[in-house]
């Protein structure tokens, strides 16, 4: 019976495919979209260096400082400055070959060092380059604030240090310079570099498991954003994908089906079956997608294909239930999208749990397919170790479980009279 | 024995009595026919008859047995056709006959086979291919039937099968149930079309207000208005009260009083020339006075007060 129910669903779904190709594509334009707004290709690296232009037009010591900060050290793995003229950094971000461009003005050192007027760098962002812009503005006002904190702490050396910058060398003021920064900065230090050990912890565990080069080692940020996405969007799919169990009632022909067969089971299995075999094509494309376009290696395939399908089977039965708690359609389609925002919410989908209030976080997420979904696939990523059996397996059961219960409400609702 | 025996059915919606002890029964190659207007409670009956509704109280058997004892082999001998279509409009004729064939329990040649047959019989071979959707108002309504045929069923629930659909088509559609009446298959047939009951059911059920008011055949119907014929009297009536005319009420019987109008029936067998004359002397002005034979309606508005078409 199962097979016969699905087979004419197909066939229906051939006949008028724009529906099914609308659940289709858009999880395709949504995973484009989010690739867009988050730089597009990452060929080098999950998000790839970020290209801009320093036009230093003060051309002094500071401005050499400050150029020379951008290229080395960490900063040359993520940021790949380049030198020029003003005319042609403008010439090359309208080109769109240039993610921002920073000036640093004419007598920018000279006004900083001696405070006589306010001093300011230049931003010019490319709004076509989406994210990268943004960096660096954060980046840039990183080296405001460092500025303006060694100039509320070095202030009064700040003559000395001009002499120095113009050229009038004494190496003995130099040395008492160099020596007095020396210990300002050692007293300093722990507010310099606080200890970070969550942080610390997540680098080692990459560092000891893959092995393979800079693109797989490095933590991806997509592949903590995609998941929760996926899980939050998968679930307005079913909603979507599952108003056709709605279309079945308007139309009488569940009831026709009903007259012919006492149970509901097989029909109500045979539509989740379907928004299954939908929502696997749709996670397919996000996690697809999301592989080819932000680079993302899914360091356990199987076990997030086994996720997958586990929370699609259980996204597909919670609203085959809901399409059986809510007699109408259009109150039937508020309640699911409310189900959804908050099992997405609360799951951790949208925002890290750790932001979430107490009681929700210690008592209620806990308890949550999405939660189940989105922290495992999470938590696979950092360890290909990490237990997914239990999971997959509590969401497929639940499945089970919510299409037995939504048969057995459209059959108690029938006998009331609520359905006909 | 009765393929179809409802005994005191009943159904209550909060406040209201949608059906109230019902009780009749069909014979094999028998058209029963269900007749009232919308809301008389037609469909719940059906409803219940189909399992698709639980009565309160009551029972319905078929092919001897209980129907709730063993819910899906009741089923498997009845067919319903939906008063609303309940059929697939993206699939063709041949895909929707077929897939309900499958859902009654065929197997999958058997519902081919079977489709074939079933679209020769309505007529719609030739477009046996086209999606549903294209069909006419008609061909809909014949594969909407045709959908409850593919097992063959004993028992066949018709509820209002020939709603907004013109007249051939309606023809065309109540041949076809005579022809699986003379195959020796039970029919339930509820309708507010006073006409196709006449002409179709061999004996009819009234209902209004969830209750069977009467049943039988037609002329054990028309029977009860007195005999064939009844006096339709339009004249001035003023304040005049038929309890007030000498020995009327004995000899004649009130089927409905309107403003300028009287429907009667003679008590007993008299002869209609005297009843003409007795009616013509009445203490009225009387305007015209005709003889017709009862129909269902008027039987109706002597067993409801008003009239099937209001």
């Amino acid at each position: 019976m199962l097979r016969v129910l699905i087979a004419k669903d197909l066939r229906r779904a051939w006949r008028n495919p724009l529906p099914w190709l609308i659940n289709i594509i858009v999880p395709l334009m949504m995973t484009a979209l989010v690739s867009l707004a988050f730089g597009g290709k990452s060929s080098g690296g999950p998000m790839g260096r970020i290209t801009f232009a320093i036009v230093d037009e003060d051309k002094s010591r500071l401005g050499d400082f400050l150029k020379g900060a951008a290229n080395q050290g960490e900063s040359g793995k993520f940021l790949n400055p380049v030198f020029l003229e003003r005319e042609e950094a403008l010439r090359q971000i309208n080109s769109d070959k240039l993610s921002a461009v920073i000036i640093i003005p004419e007598h920018f050192m000279l006004n900083y060092l001696t405070g006589r007027q306010q001093v300011s760098l230049e931003l010019i962002k490319n709004p076509a380059q989406s994210i990268h812009p943004a960096v660096l503005e954060e980046l840039l006002g990183a080296v405001v604030i460092s500025l303006n904190a060694v100039s509320r702490n070095f202030q009064s050396e700040f003559p000395d240090w001009l002499d120095v910058f113009e050229g009038k060398e004494d190496f003995h003021r130099i040395s008492v310079l160099v020596e007095r920064a020396g210990k300002k900065l050692e007293a300093a230090n722990n507010y310099l570099y606080p200890p970070l050990i969550s942080y610390e912890k997540e680098v080692r565990a990459k560092e000891s498991t893959t092995g393979k080069g800079a693109s797989d080692s490095g933590f991806n940020l997509f592949a903590f954003i995609l998941p929760g996405m996926a899980g939050m969007f998968l679930l307005f799919l079913a909603s979507n994908a599952m108003t056709d169990l709605h279309r079945e009632l308007r139309f009488r022909t569940l009831e026709r089906y009903h007259t012919l067969q006492e149970r509901l089971f097989p029909f109500v299995a045979g539509k989740v079956v379907f928004t299954f075999v939908v929502l696997l094509i749709c996670g397919g494309i996000m996690f697809g997608g999301g592989t080819i376009m932000f680079g993302i290696h899914w360091r356990n395939p199987f076990a997030t294909v086994a996720l997958i399908f586990g929370y699609a089977g259980f996204a597909a039965g919670l609203m085959s239930l809901l399409v059986a708690i809510m007699p109408d359609e259009r109150r039937a389609s508020a309640l699911n999208t409310m189900a959804g925002m908050m099992l997405g919410i609360v799951g951790g989908c949208a925002f890290p749990i750790e932001g979430m209030p107490a009681f929700l976080r210690e008592h209620v997420t806990p308890l949550l397919p999405s939660f189940w979904f989105v922290s495992t696939v999470r938590k696979l990523q950092f360890n290909p170790e990490t237990p997914w059996m239990s999971p997959a397996l509590k969401m497929a059961a639940l499945s089970v479980i919510l299409i037995a219960l939504a048969a057995l409400l459209f059959g108690r609702q029938f006998k009331k009279g609520l359905r006909t | 024995m009765s393929l179809l025996k409802t005994d005191h059915l009943s159904k209550t919606f909060g406040a209201i009595h949608a059906v109230d002890s019902v009780s009749f029964q069909i014979e094999a190659g028998e058209i029963y026919g269900l007749l009232g207007p919308n809301g008389a409670g037609k469909t719940t009956t059906i409803s219940m008859i189909c399992g698709l509704l639980k009565p309160d109280a009551g029972e319905v058997i078929v092919a001897g047995g209980p129907f709730w004892s063993d819910p899906q082999k009741a089923k498997s001998i009845m067919g319903i056709v939906p008063q609303e279509l309940a059929i697939y409009e993206e699939l063709t004729g041949r895909e929707n006959l077929e897939f309900w064939g499958r859902v009654a329990g065929l197997k999958s040649g058997e519902a081919k086979t079977r489709t074939t047959e079933l679209l020769e019989a309505l007529s719609l071979t030739d477009r046996a291919k086209d999606a549903v959707k294209n069909y006419s108002g008609g061909m809909k309504r014949r594969i909407n039937l045709g959908c409850a045929l593919l097992h063959r069923p004993k028992l066949l629930l018709l509820d209002e099968p020939t709603v907004g659909i013109d007249p051939q088509a309606r023809l065309n559609i109540l041949e076809f149930i005579r022809g699986l009446r003379a195959s020796g298959t039970a029919i339930l047939y509820t309708t507010h079309y006073l006409e196709e009951a006449e002409k179709l059911c061999d004996r009819i059920g009234i209902i209004d207000h969830g209750r069977l008011l009467a049943e039988g055949t037609l002329s054990q119907l028309q029977e009860r208005l007195g005999g064939d014929r009844v006096f339709v009297l339009e004249a001035d009536f003023g304040n005049a009260s038929v309890e007030a005319w000498d020995g009327f009420l004995q000899r004649f019987r009130v089927i409905q009083k309107a403003e300028g109008q009287l429907v009667v029936a003679a008590i007993g067998v008299r002869d209609p020339a005297e009843c003409l004359r007795e009616l013509l002397n009445l203490p009225i002005r009387v305007e015209n006075v005709t003889l017709k034979r009862p129909s269902l309606n008027d039987v109706f508005l002597q067993l409801t007060g008003r009239s099937l078409r209001e």
